[in-house]
Protein backbone atom coordinates (compact mmCIF):
# COMPACT_ATOMS: atom_id res chain seq x y z
CA UNK A 1 0.00 0.00 0.00
CA UNK A 2 1.18 3.50 -0.80
CA UNK A 3 2.86 5.63 2.00
CA UNK A 4 0.01 7.93 3.62
CA UNK A 5 1.41 10.96 1.92
CA UNK A 6 1.02 9.84 -1.42
CA UNK A 7 -2.39 8.47 -0.93
CA UNK A 8 -3.95 11.60 -0.58
CA UNK A 9 -2.02 13.33 -3.25
CA UNK A 10 -2.78 10.46 -5.81
CA UNK A 11 -6.48 11.61 -4.81
CA UNK A 12 -5.58 14.96 -5.79
CA UNK A 13 -3.61 14.18 -9.11
CA UNK A 14 -6.44 11.97 -9.98
CA UNK A 15 -9.03 14.64 -9.50
CA UNK A 16 -6.49 17.40 -11.13
CA UNK A 17 -6.22 18.91 -7.58
CA UNK A 18 -2.92 19.70 -7.08
CA UNK A 19 -0.14 22.53 -7.72
CA UNK A 20 2.11 22.54 -10.73
CA UNK A 21 4.91 21.33 -8.00
CA UNK A 22 2.91 19.10 -6.31
CA UNK A 23 2.26 17.53 -9.80
CA UNK A 24 6.06 16.70 -10.44
CA UNK A 25 6.21 15.43 -7.38
CA UNK A 26 4.13 12.60 -8.08
CA UNK A 27 5.26 12.29 -11.42
CA UNK A 28 8.41 11.51 -10.40
CA UNK A 29 7.18 9.29 -7.35
CA UNK A 30 4.82 7.09 -10.18
CA UNK A 31 8.18 6.75 -12.38
CA UNK A 32 9.54 5.07 -9.26
CA UNK A 33 6.48 3.08 -7.74
CA UNK A 34 5.11 0.49 -9.17
CA UNK A 35 2.35 -0.03 -6.19
CA UNK A 36 1.33 3.28 -6.88
CA UNK A 37 1.10 3.69 -10.43
CA UNK A 38 -1.35 0.33 -10.23
CA UNK A 39 -3.03 1.54 -7.62
CA UNK A 40 -3.82 4.94 -9.78
CA UNK A 41 -4.58 3.28 -12.36
CA UNK A 42 -7.40 1.37 -9.76
CA UNK A 43 -8.82 4.72 -8.98
CA UNK A 44 -8.99 6.00 -12.53
CA UNK A 45 -10.85 2.88 -13.91
CA UNK A 46 -13.15 3.35 -10.80
CA UNK A 47 -13.69 7.41 -11.66
CA UNK A 48 -14.09 6.39 -15.06
CA UNK A 49 -17.19 3.88 -14.34
CA UNK A 50 -18.67 6.42 -12.36
CA UNK A 51 -18.06 9.69 -15.02
CA UNK A 52 -21.66 10.32 -16.82
CA UNK A 53 -23.56 9.40 -13.21
CA UNK A 54 -25.65 11.74 -11.04
CA UNK A 55 -27.38 11.24 -7.81
CA UNK A 56 -31.14 11.22 -8.90
CA UNK A 57 -32.89 14.26 -7.94
CA UNK A 58 -36.34 14.67 -7.05
CA UNK A 59 -38.53 16.65 -9.57
CA UNK A 60 -38.77 20.28 -10.28
CA UNK A 61 -41.88 20.64 -8.08
CA UNK A 62 -40.08 19.52 -5.04
CA UNK A 63 -37.56 22.10 -4.61
CA UNK A 64 -40.32 24.81 -5.48
CA UNK A 65 -42.03 23.31 -2.33
CA UNK A 66 -39.12 22.70 -0.38
CA UNK A 67 -39.27 26.62 1.42
CA UNK A 68 -42.85 26.05 1.95
CA UNK A 69 -42.54 22.93 3.67
CA UNK A 70 -39.65 24.24 6.05
CA UNK A 71 -42.18 27.52 6.64
CA UNK A 72 -45.22 25.19 7.21
CA UNK A 73 -43.07 23.47 9.98
CA UNK A 74 -41.85 26.60 11.65
CA UNK A 75 -45.13 28.23 11.63
CA UNK A 76 -46.51 24.93 13.17
CA UNK A 77 -44.52 24.88 15.57
CA UNK A 78 -45.41 28.55 17.24
CA UNK A 79 -48.87 27.45 16.80
CA UNK A 80 -47.97 24.24 18.76
CA UNK A 81 -46.10 26.71 21.55
CA UNK A 82 -49.31 28.49 21.59
CA UNK A 83 -51.57 25.79 22.38
CA UNK A 84 -49.86 23.59 24.84
CA UNK A 85 -49.30 27.30 26.96
CA UNK A 86 -53.18 27.83 26.59
CA UNK A 87 -53.60 24.71 27.97
CA UNK A 88 -51.19 24.41 30.58
CA UNK A 89 -52.55 28.15 31.69
CA UNK A 90 -56.28 26.48 31.95
CA UNK A 91 -55.33 23.45 32.80
CA UNK A 92 -53.30 25.35 35.83
CA UNK A 93 -55.99 27.66 37.10
CA UNK A 94 -58.22 24.63 36.43
CA UNK A 95 -56.26 22.96 39.17
CA UNK A 96 -56.29 25.75 41.14
CA UNK A 97 -59.78 25.95 41.40
CA UNK A 98 -60.44 22.55 42.62
CA UNK A 99 -57.37 22.61 44.95
CA UNK A 100 -58.88 25.76 46.81
CA UNK A 101 -62.27 24.46 47.10
CA UNK A 102 -61.09 20.83 48.43
CA UNK A 103 -57.84 22.02 50.59
CA UNK A 104 -60.02 25.19 52.08
CA UNK A 105 -63.50 23.38 52.92
CA UNK A 106 -63.77 22.27 56.26
CA UNK A 107 -66.01 19.31 55.18
CA UNK A 108 -63.36 17.35 53.80
CA UNK A 109 -61.86 14.94 56.03
CA UNK A 110 -58.50 16.25 57.15
CA UNK A 111 -56.81 13.08 56.16
CA UNK A 112 -58.10 13.66 51.95
CA UNK A 113 -57.05 17.21 52.26
CA UNK A 114 -53.56 16.00 53.43
CA UNK A 115 -53.31 13.41 50.52
CA UNK A 116 -54.11 15.34 47.88
CA UNK A 117 -51.76 18.19 49.29
CA UNK A 118 -49.07 15.18 49.26
CA UNK A 119 -50.46 14.92 45.55
CA UNK A 120 -49.79 18.03 44.67
CA UNK A 121 -46.35 18.41 45.77
CA UNK A 122 -45.02 15.37 44.58
CA UNK A 123 -46.72 16.15 40.95
CA UNK A 124 -44.67 19.44 41.35
CA UNK A 125 -41.40 18.20 42.48
CA UNK A 126 -41.53 15.48 39.35
CA UNK A 127 -42.23 18.84 36.96
CA UNK A 128 -39.77 20.49 38.18
CA UNK A 129 -36.95 17.40 38.12
CA UNK A 130 -38.01 16.99 34.22
CA UNK A 131 -37.45 20.71 33.53
CA UNK A 132 -34.06 20.90 35.60
CA UNK A 133 -32.91 17.66 33.74
CA UNK A 134 -33.86 18.93 30.49
CA UNK A 135 -32.38 22.51 30.81
CA UNK A 136 -29.44 20.88 31.69
CA UNK A 137 -29.37 18.98 28.35
CA UNK A 138 -30.43 22.18 26.38
CA UNK A 139 -26.93 24.03 28.03
CA UNK A 140 -25.37 21.11 27.54
CA UNK A 141 -23.70 20.21 23.48
CA UNK A 142 -26.43 18.92 21.62
CA UNK A 143 -24.30 17.65 19.18
CA UNK A 144 -21.04 16.75 21.09
CA UNK A 145 -21.72 12.92 20.09
CA UNK A 146 -20.75 14.17 16.16
CA UNK A 147 -16.91 13.80 15.35
CA UNK A 148 -16.19 15.46 12.64
CA UNK B 1 -25.14 34.98 -2.93
CA UNK B 2 -22.07 36.46 -1.57
CA UNK B 3 -20.72 35.99 1.98
CA UNK B 4 -21.61 39.50 2.79
CA UNK B 5 -25.26 39.01 1.76
CA UNK B 6 -25.11 35.52 3.37
CA UNK B 7 -23.95 37.37 6.90
CA UNK B 8 -26.93 40.24 6.40
CA UNK B 9 -29.59 37.51 6.31
CA UNK B 10 -28.40 35.69 8.88
CA UNK B 11 -28.68 38.35 11.04
CA UNK B 12 -32.43 39.07 9.63
CA UNK B 13 -32.77 35.36 10.62
CA UNK B 14 -31.81 36.38 14.15
CA UNK B 15 -34.58 38.67 15.03
CA UNK B 16 -36.90 36.12 13.30
CA UNK B 17 -36.79 37.35 9.48
CA UNK B 18 -38.38 34.26 8.02
CA UNK B 19 -38.12 35.63 4.44
CA UNK B 20 -33.93 36.40 4.81
CA UNK B 21 -34.02 32.23 5.80
CA UNK B 22 -35.66 31.88 2.65
CA UNK B 23 -32.72 32.80 0.82
CA UNK B 24 -30.13 30.84 2.81
CA UNK B 25 -32.78 27.68 2.01
CA UNK B 26 -32.26 28.33 -1.70
CA UNK B 27 -28.82 28.28 -1.56
CA UNK B 28 -28.03 25.29 0.36
CA UNK B 29 -31.02 23.28 0.19
CA UNK B 30 -29.52 20.77 -2.49
CA UNK B 31 -25.93 20.55 -0.62
CA UNK B 32 -28.24 19.48 2.36
CA UNK B 33 -29.79 17.27 0.57
CA UNK B 34 -26.74 15.14 -0.88
CA UNK B 35 -25.09 15.39 2.63
CA UNK B 36 -28.43 13.38 3.84
CA UNK B 37 -28.56 11.35 0.96
CA UNK B 38 -25.02 9.97 1.28
CA UNK B 39 -25.87 9.07 5.35
CA UNK B 40 -29.56 8.13 4.62
CA UNK B 41 -29.23 6.66 1.15
CA UNK B 42 -33.03 7.12 0.81
CA UNK B 43 -34.52 10.22 -1.24
CA UNK B 44 -37.74 10.60 0.97
CA UNK B 45 -35.50 10.16 4.25
CA UNK B 46 -33.05 12.79 2.99
CA UNK B 47 -35.76 15.30 1.96
CA UNK B 48 -37.17 14.90 5.36
CA UNK B 49 -34.21 15.37 7.30
CA UNK B 50 -32.76 18.36 5.45
CA UNK B 51 -35.85 20.26 5.96
CA UNK B 52 -35.83 19.37 9.44
CA UNK B 53 -32.33 20.56 9.73
CA UNK B 54 -33.41 23.72 8.62
CA UNK B 55 -36.32 24.17 10.87
CA UNK B 56 -33.61 23.27 14.02
CA UNK B 57 -30.95 25.45 12.09
CA UNK B 58 -33.63 28.76 12.64
CA UNK B 59 -34.84 27.66 15.95
CA UNK B 60 -31.08 27.94 16.96
CA UNK B 61 -29.79 30.30 14.62
CA UNK B 62 -28.79 32.97 17.59
CA UNK B 63 -26.46 30.41 18.72
CA UNK B 64 -24.31 30.91 15.05
CA UNK B 65 -21.68 33.16 15.35
CA UNK B 66 -22.08 35.06 12.24
CA UNK B 67 -18.33 35.53 11.66
CA UNK B 68 -18.01 31.80 10.53
CA UNK B 69 -19.97 30.35 7.58
CA UNK B 70 -23.05 28.95 7.31
CA UNK B 71 -22.84 25.43 6.32
CA UNK B 72 -20.38 23.84 8.31
CA UNK B 73 -22.32 24.74 11.59
CA UNK B 74 -25.62 23.38 9.79
CA UNK B 75 -23.92 20.51 8.39
CA UNK B 76 -23.77 19.69 12.05
CA UNK B 77 -27.23 19.57 12.82
CA UNK B 78 -28.21 17.77 9.52
CA UNK B 79 -25.26 15.00 10.57
CA UNK B 80 -26.89 14.59 13.99
CA UNK B 81 -30.56 14.27 12.68
CA UNK B 82 -29.22 11.71 9.60
CA UNK B 83 -26.94 9.74 12.84
CA UNK B 84 -30.41 9.48 14.68
CA UNK B 85 -32.49 8.59 11.99
CA UNK B 86 -29.81 5.64 11.39
CA UNK B 87 -29.82 4.78 15.16
CA UNK B 88 -33.78 4.29 14.84
CA UNK B 89 -33.33 2.12 11.66
CA UNK B 90 -31.04 0.16 13.38
CA UNK B 91 -33.01 0.01 16.71
CA UNK B 92 -35.83 -1.05 14.58
CA UNK B 93 -33.59 -3.62 12.41
CA UNK B 94 -32.29 -5.00 16.03
CA UNK B 95 -35.78 -5.83 16.99
CA UNK B 96 -37.00 -8.04 13.71
CA UNK B 97 -34.00 -9.33 12.73
CA UNK B 98 -34.83 -11.68 10.17
CA UNK B 99 -37.55 -9.39 8.52
CA UNK B 100 -35.22 -5.80 8.16
CA UNK B 101 -31.39 -7.09 8.93
CA UNK B 102 -29.24 -6.29 5.94
CA UNK B 103 -31.99 -5.32 3.59
CA UNK B 104 -32.04 -1.41 3.78
CA UNK B 105 -28.26 -1.83 2.41
CA UNK B 106 -29.72 -3.85 -0.28
CA UNK B 107 -31.23 -0.63 -1.85
CA UNK B 108 -29.15 1.04 -4.13
CA UNK B 109 -28.74 4.76 -3.88
CA UNK B 110 -30.66 5.83 -6.79
CA UNK B 111 -28.18 6.97 -9.48
CA UNK B 112 -29.19 8.25 -12.98
CA UNK B 113 -27.12 9.02 -16.37
CA UNK B 114 -25.90 12.13 -17.90
CA UNK B 115 -26.36 10.13 -20.80
CA UNK B 116 -29.57 8.16 -21.37
CA UNK B 117 -28.89 6.26 -24.79
CA UNK B 118 -27.20 3.92 -22.60
CA UNK B 119 -26.77 0.04 -23.40
CA UNK B 120 -28.20 -2.23 -20.78
CA UNK B 121 -24.59 -3.86 -19.42
CA UNK B 122 -24.62 0.53 -18.60
CA UNK B 123 -27.41 0.50 -17.18
CA UNK B 124 -26.78 -2.89 -15.11
CA UNK B 125 -23.17 -1.17 -14.20
CA UNK B 126 -25.11 1.92 -12.67
CA UNK B 127 -27.53 0.17 -10.90
CA UNK B 128 -24.41 -2.25 -9.06
CA UNK B 129 -22.39 0.45 -8.22
CA UNK B 130 -25.56 2.22 -6.69
CA UNK B 131 -25.72 -1.17 -5.17
CA UNK B 132 -22.04 -0.63 -3.79
CA UNK B 133 -21.94 3.23 -2.93
CA UNK B 134 -25.16 2.33 -0.49
CA UNK B 135 -23.28 -0.40 1.05
CA UNK B 136 -20.37 2.27 2.29
CA UNK B 137 -19.97 3.31 5.62
CA UNK B 138 -22.09 6.76 5.58
CA UNK B 139 -18.90 8.97 5.98
CA UNK B 140 -17.73 7.09 2.70
CA UNK B 141 -21.13 7.42 0.92
CA UNK B 142 -21.13 11.02 1.54
CA UNK B 143 -17.54 11.71 0.01
CA UNK B 144 -18.26 9.15 -2.93
CA UNK B 145 -21.76 10.88 -3.66
CA UNK B 146 -20.11 14.79 -3.50
CA UNK B 147 -16.81 14.00 -5.66
CA UNK B 148 -17.65 11.53 -8.07
CA UNK B 149 -21.79 11.90 -8.63
CA UNK B 150 -21.97 15.74 -7.81
CA UNK B 151 -18.02 17.01 -8.76
CA UNK B 152 -17.74 18.91 -6.47
CA UNK B 153 -14.11 20.55 -6.07
CA UNK B 154 -12.07 19.45 -3.56
CA UNK B 155 -12.18 23.51 -2.10
CA UNK B 156 -15.95 23.10 -2.12
CA UNK B 157 -16.19 19.71 -0.25
CA UNK B 158 -13.86 21.33 2.29
CA UNK B 159 -16.03 24.11 2.63
CA UNK B 160 -19.42 22.40 2.96
CA UNK B 161 -17.80 19.59 5.62
CA UNK B 162 -15.84 22.45 7.42
CA UNK B 163 -12.65 20.25 6.94
CA UNK B 164 -8.94 20.93 5.61
CA UNK B 165 -8.29 19.84 2.03
CA UNK B 166 -6.04 17.34 3.33
CA UNK B 167 -8.61 15.34 5.25
CA UNK B 168 -11.10 15.69 2.13
CA UNK B 169 -8.10 13.68 0.33
CA UNK B 170 -7.32 11.05 2.50
CA UNK B 171 -11.10 10.62 3.25
CA UNK B 172 -11.87 10.11 -0.24
CA UNK B 173 -9.17 7.69 -0.28
CA UNK B 174 -10.42 5.79 1.93
CA UNK B 175 -13.87 5.80 0.41
CA UNK B 176 -12.71 5.02 -2.91
CA UNK B 177 -10.58 1.82 -1.92
CA UNK B 178 -14.16 0.76 -0.09
CA UNK B 179 -15.83 1.55 -2.81
CA UNK B 180 -13.84 -0.88 -5.11
CA UNK B 181 -14.12 -3.37 -2.90
CA UNK B 182 -17.84 -3.18 -2.12
CA UNK B 183 -17.88 -3.42 -6.57
CA UNK B 184 -15.07 -6.58 -6.02
CA UNK B 185 -17.69 -8.25 -3.77
CA UNK B 186 -20.73 -7.93 -5.78
CA UNK B 187 -18.80 -9.66 -8.79
CA UNK B 188 -18.77 -6.32 -10.83
CA UNK B 189 -16.18 -5.38 -13.58
CA UNK B 190 -15.81 -2.07 -14.67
Amino acid sequence: MPDDEFKTLLMGYLDEELTDAEILRVENHLKECRECSLELENFRRLKGATRDMRVLMPDGKYWEDYWSHIYNRLERRIGWILTSLGAILLASYGLYKILAKFVLSPNIPWIIRLGIMALVVGMCALIVSVLRERLFLYKSDKYERIKR
Amino acid sequence: MSPTEERTAIERCKKGDRDAFAFIVQKYMKPAYYVALGYVGKPDDALDISQDAFVNAFRHITDFDTSKTFFPWFYSILKNLCMNHLNRIRRLCEDSIDAMAGQEDEIPLPVEALNPEQSAVQKDLRYKIGRAIRRLHPKEREIIILQHLQDFSYQEIADLLGIPIGTVMSRLYGARRALRRELERLGVEY
